[in-house]
């Protein structure tokens, strides 16, 4: 314990800054800066982080553990009082979650470690928050104690596997919550239909005069983005009447028997719903190997199919799959050399800024804007919230703290996001039709004003919230001779 | 939280950024935003319209004179200025106003107003892909008609998703009645009906008490499913059967209208869409720009708005696990 002790005293805080500065004008800092966190702010370079945290640690008139105790002694003098605990309560409390877990972030990986430091902030953590209950910086902050704890509890060996493991066993165990958080994130936001209708209508584009489409998918889950799909292709009027589609799900690799028990299911569904339609439809599934990595040659191609590869990662509701798996396919899938890949992923902030503690923000920032949003969907549902909370994106946020702990010290070679290595691996891009931006823009209008669209890049819609880019569809081509730009 | 608009504080925000009316007499209501923006009641507007009136139409009037005649309190030539200016503008729809900057600002503020109203998805279009849109096609109906096509498309895509999430919900519940279940969420939690009311949402922007009333008197519940299942929070006028609000949706009928003479010039297009919005908004309650009005024109021309989110609304899966035992 004295030497997590000392560990408060000399930590550097590097990545991190502040606007309080000195302790004597801290609480008139508090106070101008609190209504909104200036998230910029803590990704500049580090400050002298000491009085805050301890202030923190402090603030609450509540008995320490015994642990706390012992820290509090030689610094009472130091205390800040942050004033006005009344009026802006929320906010405070809101910043003071914050610069908790970046402490603990810091202390987990920082120059200089203190796993028990960690511990002791987290503990702290957990008294203060809860994930059912109090602001939405509560909640949030709750999760990410928890993907924190789960970091200082399981970083041993095993924590890969461990952690996709509790994901996808939080996911598996009720279905029915599974399947009503997932028809009320439908509704509360628009980022399944955002990805799923983007990707679509550049699928229609590119097949636009095809016999035969084969669609690849690399996580099909309930198959609900076909639906749209197979509907417009039936009812299409230009090029040739009852196109053929055939899609072909990718399966898990491993034993795990339940998802493809449920691809199954996807399949069954979706016969039937393009019979209803009249679209003339056929269904696969074939498997990932047993480390989940995709061997292209387990794709039956057919000559005179458009092949049409389809990628959705990291949907607040899908699957946590592995960064090799996705690497796997993408490669994989160029030397299919498909007609278009349509590719939705979360948007990150640039990699290596700040380190662990840099991306961990950007985290925190980034799901923050996610609940904003839904809070913003559905204001006085809390309930509901907090069900499409603890189904979804508890575990994205767990896999997400999980995925960027583990990247830590390879980020030379890393990438942020996968369109950046869809560029290395050869593809390259394919315009975002007119139409398709309108789709997107119509959509929106559909849900709360806070949501925009962008395109940011003549082959890529960002959606967003306020000023926070959350969801990226980018389109590709594998020839660079497509005829498809522009 | 971390927005400046974060819903966290919505709450408290909705309050502080009320009208407060700063004398008790006078008609005068400025917003508590850091930057107070005067609100056009239309008691002030009234006066501002007899004013100009008085003094020979607004052409003849200027602020200083609307000033000296209006003789409100803290009424500012600066707002009168502007005021005017969008008032020349409302009542002369033929003239040039593009490079006006005043317009600007207007549709500036009406994007961040109307957003929250139902036709919020029309503006969107008209503000921005419709403008950008011209500037690659050069006509402006053109680019509406393909605004209607995108729209029935996109109606039509919601619809099959909806059609399918119904079937996995509905094998769900028969899988569940069969399985007597287990760990299922307390469906009447969140059931449509415990749903907010539309005077707990929250309205973005400035008009937020005018809005508000005026959802009030167009509240009806037969078009609640459908926003629901739409993730919607907005009152549907196309879905209600009162047709009293005042806010109206005119511009959706102006581009309806538009699109029927087929007269493509975005300039005027434009501006009649301006010259609408600013009735609405300056004008409260009481718009008198005239509307031609032809609420059928629009029923039968936009299925989104229309009926696009009740098939759904109908089929809400809440309506079938709401009925399982908890």
């Amino acid at each position: 314990m004295a030497v997590a002790m000392e560990s408060i005293l000399d930590l550097d805080f590097s990545g991190c800054s502040t606007t309080t500065t000195t302790e004597d004008d801290g609480a008139q800092a508090w106070n101008d800066w609190a209504p909104v966190i200036d998230w910029d702010a803590f990704t500049g370079d580090n400050d002298d982080f000491r009085g805050l945290i301890e202030s923190m640690m402090m603030v609450d008139s509540e008995p320490m553990s015994e642990d706390t105790v012992s820290y509090q002694a030689p610094q009472t003098n130091n205390t800040m009082i942050i004033g006005d605990e009344e009026t802006n309560g929320d906010d405070c409390k809101g910043l003071r979650l914050v610069h908790l877990l970046m402490a603990a972030a810091e202390a987990l990986t920082g120059t200089n470690k203190s796993r028990d430091l960690a511990r002791v902030i987290l503990v702290r953590l957990k008294e203060l928050v809860s994930p059912t209950d109090g602001s939405n910086m509560d909640r949030l902050a709750a999760y990410f104690t928890d993907a924190l704890l789960g970091l200082l509890e399981g970083a041993g060996v095993h924590s890969k596997h461990h952690h996709i493991s509790v994901l996808n066993s939080a996911i598996d165990a009720h279905q029915t919550d599974v399947l009503a958080a997932f028809q009320l994130l439908q509704d509360m936001s628009p980022y399944v239909k955002f990805g799923h209708f983007t990707a679509n209508q550049a699928i229609l584009e590119a097949v636009a005069h095809d016999r035969r489409v084969h669609i690849v998918d690399y996580d099909i889950m309930e198959g609900i983005q076909w639906a749209s799909l197979i509907q417009a292709l039936a009812s299409r009027k230009d090029g040739p009447s009852a196109a053929h589609l055939r899609i072909t799900a990718i399966t898990r690799g491993g034993n795990l028997r339940k998802s493809i028990g449920t691809i199954q299911e996807t399949g069954r569904r979706l016969v039937a719903f393009a019979a209803t339609v009249g679209q003339p439809f056929s269904f696969h599934q074939c498997r990932l190997d047993s480390d989940e990595t995709f061997r292209p040659s387990v794709i039956k191609l057919v000559r005179g199919e458009a092949l049409v590869v389809n990628c959705m990662l990291h949907f607040p509701h899908s699957y946590y799959r592995s960064p090799d798996s996705v690497v796997s396919f993408l490669r994989g899938t160029k030397t299919l050399n498909p007609r278009l890949v349509t590719l939705v992923e979360e948007e990150v902030g640039p990699i290596g800024e700040g380190g662990f503690v840099g991306r961990f923000m950007d985290s925190l920032h980034h799901y923050s804007a996610v609940y904003d949003s839904l809070e913003a969907g559905f204001p006085l549902q809390n309930r509901a919230r907090a069900l499409v909370e603890k189904v979804f994106l508890g575990p994205r946020i767990a896999g997400s703290v999980a995925r960027i702990y583990r990247a830590r010290g390879e980020e030379e070679d890393g990438f942020s996001c996968w369109r950046e290595l869809m560029g290395r691996v050869g593809f390259s891009p394919v315009g975002i039709s007119f139409f398709n931006h309108c789709q997107a823009k119509l959509l929106l209008g559909l849900f709360n004003d806070g949501y925009r669209v962008e395109e940011l890049s003549k082959n890529r819609l960002v959606l967003g919230w306020k000023a926070r880019h959350l969801l990226s569809a980018s389109l590709w081509a594998s020839t660079t001779s497509s005829d498809l730009i522009n | 939280m971390f927005h400046s608009k974060k819903p966290t504080t919505m709450n408290s925000s909705h309050v502080d950024n009320r009208p407060m009316c700063l004398q008790g007499d006078s008609a005068l209501v400025l917003t508590t935003d850091p930057k107070p923006r005067l609100r056009w009641t239309v008691e002030l507007h009234e006066r501002f319209v007899d004013a100009v009136a008085q003094l020979g139409g607004p052409d003849k009037a200027t602020p200083k004179t609307i000033m000296r005649v209006m003789g409100v309190k803290g009424l500012t030539l600066y707002h009168l200025k502007s005021h005017l200016q969008k008032f020349r503008l409302g009542k002369q729809p033929h003239k040039d106003f593009n490079n006006d900057p005043s317009f600007k600002d207007a549709s500036a503020l009406d994007l961040q107003r109307n957003g929250s109203s139902s036709s919020g998805m029309i503006r969107s279009m008209n503000e921005d892909v419709v403008c950008g849109f011209f500037s690659r096609s050069g006509h402006v109906s053109e680019a509406l008609r393909m605004q209607m096509e995108v729209q029935r498309h996109l109606q039509v895509r919601i619809e099959a998703q909806g059609k399918y999430m119904q079937t996995i919900l509905e094998k769900a519940c028969q899988k569940l009645s069969t399985e007597n279940n287990h760990g299922i969420v307390d469906m009447s939690t969140i059931s449509p009906v415990n749903f907010p009311s539309f005077q707990d949402l929250h309205i973005y922007g400035g008009e937020q008490i005018d809005m508000q009333q005026h959802i009030d008197t167009s509240t009806s519940l037969d078009g609640f499913n459908g926003e629901f299942s739409l993730g919607k929070k907005r009152p549907n006028p196309y879905c209600g059967t009162s047709n009293k609000n005042p806010l109206s949706w005119t511009d959706d009928i102006r581009l309806q209208d538009e699109l029927d003479i087929d007269s493509g010039d975005v300039y005027e297009s434009k501006q009649i869409m301006s010259a609408d919005s600013f009735g609405e908004r300056g004008f409260g309650g009481t718009s008198k720009t005239e509307r031609p009005s032809p609420r059928n024109g629009v029923l039968a021309l936009n299925p989104m708005l229309k009926g696009g989110a009740l098939p759904q609304g109908r089929n809400s899966p809440y309506g079938c696990l709401h009925l399982l035992p908890d």
